[in-house]
């Protein structure tokens, strides 16, 4: 991975509800998907696309990269009202070849020439939702070099109604599709974006704690991307839960002190209170440094714009 | 293999396999006199009527395999093994050396461990690269990976990884070895008890027989996989 972006927390917003995306800037997102597919009306789309140029800023104001979910079936119509200046992310939901992809990237290709923007700059969040999308994982997340973070759905409610799966279980039914999907991410050395399985039995997707619980289960297993959520409630918990804590940090750097003593001699491994530490430790102890140390940078960075946003509202 | 009062212990843990190691336990500076140890350690070692492995660096295998390809030993496990062509090379690497060194021709056989996703998305490939391959092994594909513990205790990915290799092995033709950790043990430092529940569970998925570290998880995992009848501990 060149460049890690710290995406921990995202709200997908129907582009049509002036409240969603007007207030988007205030809710401490690392980013915002403005939506074009599920949450819109058929007899809005039109409508919706109409939107979504001057939604960018206003979504990204306050310091979250904006992102947009366009519709399966219109992706040259949906493609060609949201590649503008700002935008980071296209989500083609329900992907299930390379050929979608590789025909998606050729137009946004075409378009960020015509319309200035740097070109290869704008990613594709190639979404797997569907058996076909699964059994074509490698294919699909190697299509573009567009597909810079790739895995399969940390929500699983597309994937389910496809497979016939139950959504709220209390024990992991999606072993198969989300491994199938990171061992491609890890294969072609992708981003992996998937969560680890925490039971949600009520089906709430707008209870903080729970999204916390899930957020710190995915930092504990070493993830680090979320998946965003619905509900402005859920992403505090996902910010907090996937940064590392002052324990972490201060954790890491007894590991690598603990580990620099081996430097020398003929011990790759000592015992240390019942934990081992190894090279493999003090790998992982060096990835949460540098990975705090981006949550740190990106907090202030979002921090500096909302500031930005409210002085210059006060100034009006 | 930098330990040479290791290997003597080794000898008499009851393992059926007993694996002398080049690469994770062996520190860079030490690598060439352990290389050197491995004619002796062998004959020391299969004396003892276990069976003998060396695992290898597929990036130091000419070296490696120079070290280890001498009478008494069997197999040689190939460390984070990510694709088939390492294993025809080293496979004919091996022929050479069968050939000049009067060890009967074929006899060596391969165990790739697949520790990196490259290795595991290749895995049937690899298992079906040289007919020497005789086992495949995810290794330490959790460290290797940075795989941790999920709140179900169960290391992240690696139930998939070890059913998806389970198959592979079989559609192969070749032996699975491992044992269905959980957190939070990861192999090196699991209790009798824990090793033998590991092994319980590994054999209940398809698993034949699996590799630890220290002496004490022998007796147990050879308790756990009794018919099936396959442990190997390093050396």
């Amino acid at each position: 991975m060149a460049e890690r972006k710290v995406r921990r927390s995202g709200l997908t917003m129907p582009v049509v509800t002036p409240r969603f995306v007007d207030n988007a800037w205030r809710r401490g997102c690392d980013f915002v998907v403005i939506d074009l597919e599920d949450s819109v009306p058929q007899h809005l789309k039109a409508h919706a696309r109409s939107l979504v140029k001057d939604a960018i800023p206003n979504v990204s104001k306050g310091g979250a990269e904006a992102f947009t979910r366009i519709n399966h079936d219109h992706m040259v119509e949906d493609t060609e009202a949201v590649v503008w200046p700002g935008l980071k992310r296209i989500k083609y939901p329900k992907t299930e070849h390379a050929s979608e992809v590789r025909q998606l990237d050729e137009i946004i290709t075409r378009l960020e020439k015509e319309r200035g923007i740097e070109p290869g700059t704008i990613e594709i969040d190639a979404s797997i939702e569907t058996a076909v999308g699964v059994a074509n994982v490698l294919a699909i997340a190697r299509a573009s070099p567009r597909v810079r973070e790739f895995g399969a759905t940390t929500g699983g409610y597309d994937l389910s109604r496809d497979l016939g799966v139950e959504m709220f279980v209390d024990f992991d039914q999606f072993v198969y599709p989300r491994g199938e999907a990171e061992l491609a991410a890890r294969t072609l050395g992708l981003g992996v974006r998937t969560a680890p399985f925490v039971a949600n039995t009520t089906g709430s997707v707008s209870d903080p704690n729970r999204a916390l619980r899930q957020a710190e289960a995915a930092r504990r297993c070493g993830l680090r991307l979320g998946g965003g959520g619905l509900n402005p409630a859920v992403v505090d918990g996902h910010n907090v839960g996937l940064t590392p804590t002052g324990d972490d940090v201060h954790d890491a750097k007894s590991v690598l002190e603990e580990y620099a003593m081996l430097e020398g001699t003929s011990e790759t491994w000592i015992e240390i209170e019942g934990r081992v530490i190894d090279r493999y430790e003090a790998e992982r102890a060096r990835e949460l440094l540098d990975w705090a140390a981006l949550c740190a940078a990106r907090n202030k960075e979002k921090e500096e714009a909302v500031a930005r946003v409210q002085q210059g509202t006060e100034k009006k | 293999m930098s330990k040479p009062a290791e290997i003597d212990h080794a000898a008499k843990a009851g393992a059926d396999v007993i694996v002398l190691d080049l690469v994770e336990f062996v520190v860079d500076k030490d690598k060439p006199a352990a290389r050197e140890r491995v004619r002796n350690a062998l004959a020391t070692v299969s004396g003892a009527g276990g069976e003998v492995f060396a695992q290898i660096d597929p990036h130091a295998a000419g070296a490696d395999l120079a070290a280890c390809a001498w009478p008494g030993l069997s197999g040689i496990v190939v460390s984070r093994a990510e694709k088939p062509q390492q294993i025809t090379e080293i496979s004919a690497l091996l022929g050479r050396l069968e050939k000049e060194r009067g060890l009967a021709k074929g006899t060596v056989k391969i165990v790739p461990a697949l520790e990196t996703a490259q290795g595991n998305h290749e895995a049937y490939e690899i298992a079906r690269a040289s007919e020497r391959v005789w086992g495949v092994t995810l290794g330490r594909a959790d460290l290797v990976m940075d795989l941790r513990p999920e709140p179900s205790d169960e290391i992240h990915l690696m139930p998939y990884l070890m059913q998806r290799l389970i198959i592979v092995a079989g559609a192969a033709g070749v032996t699975p070895i491992g044992a269905w950790w959980r957190a939070p043990d990861r192999g090196l430092l699991a209790t009798p008890e824990n090793t033998f529940e590991a092994a319980r569970r590994g054999r209940a998925i398809g698993f034949q027989g699996t590799m630890c570290v220290k002496r004490s998880q022998v007796e147990p995992l050879n308790r756990a996989y009794a018919s099936t009848a396959r442990t190997a501990s390093h050396g």
